[in-house]
């Protein structure tokens, strides 16, 4: 089975909607349509389904055009984004699903009824078959529609946000509910805005702008800062675990503050980067290992000059260091541990030492952090004598206000 | 309530209403008996049959029209206080006979005429306003066009009563609803209309359903929507031009109706829709023998339907969901 769209051009009123949207789904894939609101991911389900005529280009299901109304009621399972609070029995709405198999007479058999229940029994609501749909709650409403869809025993489920105003737990269960039918040879379209649940579902991803498709591919091919940035227009930071995202929105700050530069790792400079962030001040953070969790937060609030992850700090990383110390209004250097792969970042806080823009944290003795030697020892001495130096993260605030004057 | 249950019921309140609406009035019950044991006079055939058996027809044809109208109509619109008036065929039809009586054309049959036409032309118009509108929901544009084109025509109507001040009782009688002495010839004009109405929103009642979910759901399970819509306003359309050219307008029927029955057998149609034509085939005819022996002369059934609409409405307010 295979669902082909070529070169769809559908214009409403004076607007082209989709712009020459080509793309083709086939059996297991869950393509997930992320995009910003108005670009186009409603109008190009509902143009799949035939409720709206393309101006050019086709929609073919195994190389045929979809006929009547009632053949694409046969074969695509189409879930419209909002339902109205119906006072109908759970299984009646389901039955409804039973409408394209139905004769001139519209009555239902047993083989209908088994059908409805069988749909039920997939998304787990069979006990509550007789229960009143507008007394459900959000979540179990949605499921009664995806059994809806499954009573007609679709090719290709077209859902238009199907996750809309519910809850995790719930947007989960509905997840999991289309994938595992999309594993029993079905396809799936799915409109959706949460990028982080698309790209844990999806096998495929079509980003769309302005109905035209801007990106096309495997969610961890196609999910980055830069894809978001030109199709949302959002600056976010995108981490990833395993085949999955997780983006979160990077902070803007207003421009002319004054910069505070820290040089941390291992965590020890996470607490101090949003106090001073929250302070009002632009930070970055280095140099630091990709991965860690002081990149993980310095990414989120700011610049990061960062290494590859368990990786010696290089000479063009430290260069970059050096050069964002000097532009940096003041520098922190954080209670963090040196050995030989991060010494460089030592040298650094020397260096900002002697411009006379260090704050140092000296929480813990500098032995217990010290895997380098007598060397190490040497300098962090040295360092002490030109920086202002605090015990506690909490007080660096206040060493930084002051040192800015 | 068991839709079984409900049904048997409902059949048993049709069999009293039935020997109410034929037996009730002068002579009493012994004019009924007479006709059903074989030996009745002249008297007695004509009061029962010519009398009160169209009279017992009318009722049934204006009840079950509007009440399964109205029910239609609760579906398409989605809004409980849609009603079988919603097109403005009351309105056109209203007009209709304030023309024909202020024209003097005084048959009865041009008044019928003129108001079964004007209704018909009405909810064409209300429907050709309200589809063709830059509004959204088309559904919406059509009751907000009925809306505005019912009130234009209450003035018109008004209007031309006044200026036709000698034989402005009857229109105004006629506007409160009435079933006083239909012609035999009027119930066999009505009564294939409403069977064949009445047929099509039963074998379509499945379609209503899908409505209740909203049209694009509707269209997803394969329904027609835009065609169905259509049909069913010239369905609608039919059935309440018919009954209001005949009865006048007889109010609120096609709201207590179908809420009465949501509220015993659900929103189902295939349950609801024969279940609430039986309850007004029951209804009709008992609120037209009220009508009949409440005052020496006779009481507007529209009045007493409207007098129970009121209270009716305030306790669909107080009920948690209508």
């Amino acid at each position: 089975m295979k669902l082909v769209v070529k070169g769809v051009t559908v214009t409403l009123g004076s607007r082209d909607v989709l712009k020459g949207v080509t793309f083709e789904v086939g059996e297991g894939e869950l393509l997930a349509l992320l995009g910003p609101n108005g670009s186009g991911k409603t109008t190009m389900l509902r143009t799949i389904f035939g409720m709206l005529k393309p101006l050019k280009g086709v929609v073919l299901l195994d190389g045929k055009k979809i006929g009547s109304a009632e053949e694409a009621a046969r074969k695509l399972g189409f879930l419209p984004q909002d339902t109205p609070l119906a006072n109908l029995k759970v299984i009646d709405i389901v039955m409804l699903g039973r409408t394209p198999y139905l004769s001139g007479l519209k009555r239902p058999g047993d083989e209908d009824y088994r059908a409805a229940m069988e749909a039920l029994r997939e998304v787990g609501m069979e006990d509550m078959a007789d229960r009143i749909f507008s007394e459900l709650s959000g979540g179990e409403r949605q499921k009664v529609m995806l059994a809806r869809v499954f009573a007609q025993q679709p090719e290709v489920m077209l859902l238009d946000e199907p996750t809309a105003h519910l809850d995790i737990a719930a947007q989960i269960e509905i997840m999991e509910i289309i994938r595992s039918k999309v594993e029993e040879g079905k396809a799936a379209i799915v409109a959706i805005h949460d990028i982080n649940l698309a790209s844990s579902f999806a096998t495929r991803i079509l980003m769309v702008k302005n109905g035209k498709v801007a990106y096309a591919g495997r969610p961890e091919d196609v999910i980055n800062e830069e894809s978001i940035r030109n199709v949302f227009g959002a600056d976010v930071v995108v981490r990833r675990y395993g085949r999955g995202v997780y983006i979160a929105p990077k902070l803007r700050v207003p421009n002319g503050l004054k910069r505070v530069h820290v040089i941390c790792g291992g965590g020890s400079g996470r607490e101090i980067l949003h106090m001073l962030r929250e302070a009002g001040y632009k930070v970055s953070a280095g140099v630091v290992n990709v991965l860690d969790s002081d990149w993980e937060v310095a990414a989120e609030l700011g610049e990061v000059v960062d290494e590859a992850p368990f990786s010696p700090i290089s000479d063009s990383s430290h260069r970059k260091n050096v050069e964002i110390i000097e532009n940096s209004d003041a520098v922190v250097l954080a209670n963090l541990s040196f050995g030989r792969g991060n010494f460089k970042n030592l040298q650094a806080a020397m260096h900002a030492a002697n411009l006379n823009k260090l704050v140092v944290v000296d929480k813990t003795p500098f032995e217990g952090r010290n895997f380098v030697g007598k060397e190490a020892e040497k300098l962090y001495r040295e360092i002490l004598g030109k920086a202002v130096v605090v015990k506690r993260e909490e007080e660096v605030l206040d060493a930084v206000r002051k040192l800015l004057g | 309530m068991r839709f079984g249950a409900a049904i048997t019921t409902l059949l048993a309140l049709n069999i009293l209403a039935l020997m109410l609406s034929l037996g009730v009035g002068s002579g009493g019950y012994d004019y009924l008996f007479q006709v059903i044991s074989g030996n009745a006079d002249d008297t007695a055939m004509k009061i029962v049959l010519d009398y009160r058996l169209p009279r017992y027809l009318m009722a049934i044809i204006a009840g079950a029209s509007l009440s399964a109208s109205g029910c239609a109509m609760q579906a398409l619109f989605r809004n409980p206080l849609a009603e079988p008036y919603v097109l403005g065929v009351a309105s056109g039809a209203s007009v209709g006979a304030a023309l024909s009586v202020a024209l003097s054309m005084e048959t009865i049959y041009s008044r019928i005429g003129l108001a079964f036409f004007s209704a018909l032309l009405t909810a064409y118009v209300v429907y050709l306003i309200g589809s063709s509108s830059k509004f959204r929901d088309q559904t919406y544009a059509i009751l907000l066009a009925g809306v505005a084109i019912a009130s234009f025509f209450s003035g018109l109507t008004s209007v031309l009563i006044y200026f036709s001040a000698q034989s402005m009782h009857k229109v105004v009688f006629w506007l409160m609803g009435s079933f006083s002495n239909p012609f035999i010839e009027e119930v066999f004009f009505a009564l294939p209309i409403t069977i064949a109405g009445l047929a099509y929103l039963l074998i379509t009642s499945w379609n209503l359903n899908a409505l209740l979910l909203g049209d694009e759901h509707a269209a997803a399970v394969g329904i027609n929507v835009e065609r169905f819509r259509k049909s069913l306003i010239a369905v609608v359309a039919l059935l309440t031009s018919t009954t209001v050219a005949i009865s006048g307008v007889i109010g609120f029927v096609g709201i207590i109706v179908p809420h009465t029955m949501r509220i015993l057998v659900g929103e189902e149609h295939q349950k609801l829709l024969p279940s609430t034509i039986l309850l007004s085939t029951a209804f009709m005819p008992v609120i037209d023998v009220v009508a009949r022996i409440s005052t020496s002369g006779e009481l507007p059934v529209g009045a007493i339907t409207a007098m129970l609409g009121g209270p009716f409405f305030l306790y669909l307010l107080m009920r948690r969901s209508v």
